[in-house]
């Protein structure tokens, strides 16, 4: 058993530490608009305001990043006095509409200037997204989650502030794919990232 | 973890700002009733809001409780008036009606208990140092009333096995409580009942 244990930590530490020439890192947090996509935009229409992201990168190569990303992104829409209609039955009253998202992914990226002050990189996030979504009507709440496999290809650049600082400008498509049958539909969204990256 | 800690704490969006945004109108209708073919409908002159059950000398006596005639006056007439507009007329019960039109209310409280523990340096105390979590608890309460209006052919109760009518429409408004009587909400809330309830347009 202890021989197991000790193998699987050397082989964990040769994930993370066998690239002692490169022992950089680059993590970047920031600010993440949200705007929604598809089945989320038909539950909410309005642009998301509220949301962070976190990406840890371990540099492969002076090119080569690859970490993990967590981030959250929350929906939410009041919707005006209306009817819903189903069957024979009719429901009035206001809704309010939630919609959390959490993906987190594994975020390899390729940085085409390294040590330059303008730093543009892409990336291809692979990992899964928890989505959860509230309708609140009365005192009562309608909830639906769903664990998306998620896809999320990345553009942006980092302008150096100082050795170790960086503005860091992001796009990403956050796309999860339809899982289980709680939502019936794709859970995606684009989100612009504005943070600041600590590289060292 | 200052900025996590803030969107949690300050940006979470908002929800229900005043106590009628959480009123809601509930309908639905036996989809093979003809309404159309009806045209006169009774209703009582009072709302049963309450029942009271007394030990009387010889058994049990069952008495309805109405709610006071100054908010079921209002309430009454904006049901007649709607039912009129769709072009039902209104008859004795002792008439044969079409229809039976029932009102009643009903009030519920819901009682939402909840604890949260914060963080106290303790001192010392009981022979150690350190840091304790003392509990809080609070109870909070919400009661909501609910008009439930129904609607019924009394002539099906004879083909009926257990000798009563079905519903041919069900009204359920729902409300919370603000302690003010608002009648108002309610008017508008049976108006919205009939507004979404096209099917027992009989003109």
């Amino acid at each position: 058993m202890q021989t197991t244990m000790k193998k699987i930590f050397i082989l964990l530490s040769f994930c993370f530490f066998s690239v002692g020439a490169f022992a950089q890192s680059n993590t970047t947090l920031s600010y993440s608009i949200g705007v929604p996509m598809g089945d989320l935009s038909d539950f909410v229409t309005p642009i998301s305001w509220r949301g962070i992201n976190l990406d840890y990168r371990k540099m492969v190569t002076p090119n080569v990043g690859v970490g993990f990303t967590v981030g959250w992104n929350v929906f939410y829409e009041e919707m005006g006095y209306d009817s819903y209609t189903v069957d024979n039955i009719t429901l009035s009253g206001k809704q309010w509409r939630y919609s959390n998202h959490i993906p987190m992914y594994l975020n390899p990226t390729y940085f085409f200037k390294p040590g330059e002050s303008l730093n543009p990189f892409v990336g291809l996030g692979v990992g899964t997204m928890y989505s959860l979504r509230n309708t609140d009507m009365n005192l009562y709440t309608v909830e639906q989650d769903a664990w998306n496999f998620a896809v999320v290809p990345e553009i942006g650049f980092q302008y150096s502030v100082d050795d170790a600082t960086a503005i860091s400008v992001s796009g990403k498509l956050n796309y999860g794919f339809k899982a289980g049958n709680e939502l019936d539909g794709n859970q995606s969204f684009f989100t612009l990232n504005v943070g600041f990256s600590f590289i060292n | 973890m200052t900025l996590p800690a803030f969107l949690l704490g300050s940006c979470y969006p908002a929800g229900p700002e005043y106590v009628d945004d959480l009123d809601v109108v509930y309908t639905t209708y036996d989809e093979t009733y003809d309404f159309q073919g009806q045209n006169t409908y009774a209703m009582p002159d009072k709302i049963v809001v309450d029942i009271e059950i007394e030990q009387g000398a010889v058994g049990r006596d069952t008495t309805f409780v109405y709610m006071k005639d100054a908010l079921a006056a209002p309430i009454l007439a904006a049901i007649d008036a709607r039912m009129q507009a769709y072009g039902w007329s209104k008859v004795n019960i002792s008439a044969a009606p079409d229809v039976v039109i029932n009102p009643a209310a009903i009030s519920s409280t819901t009682y939402y208990y909840s604890y949260w523990y914060d963080w106290w340096y303790g001192g010392y105390y009981g022979g150690y140092w350190g840091w304790y979590y003392p509990p809080y608890y609070s109870v909070s309460s919400i009661t909501t009333g609910s008009l439930v209006l129904t609607m019924a052919d009394p002539s099906l109760a004879e083909t009926s096995p257990i000798g009563k009518s079905p519903l041919a429409w069900l009204v359920v408004a729902n409300g919370v409580a603000s302690g003010y009587g608002e009648v108002g909400r309610v008017t508008k809330a049976i108006d919205q009942a009939f507004a979404q309830s096209p099917y027992l347009k009989t003109n």
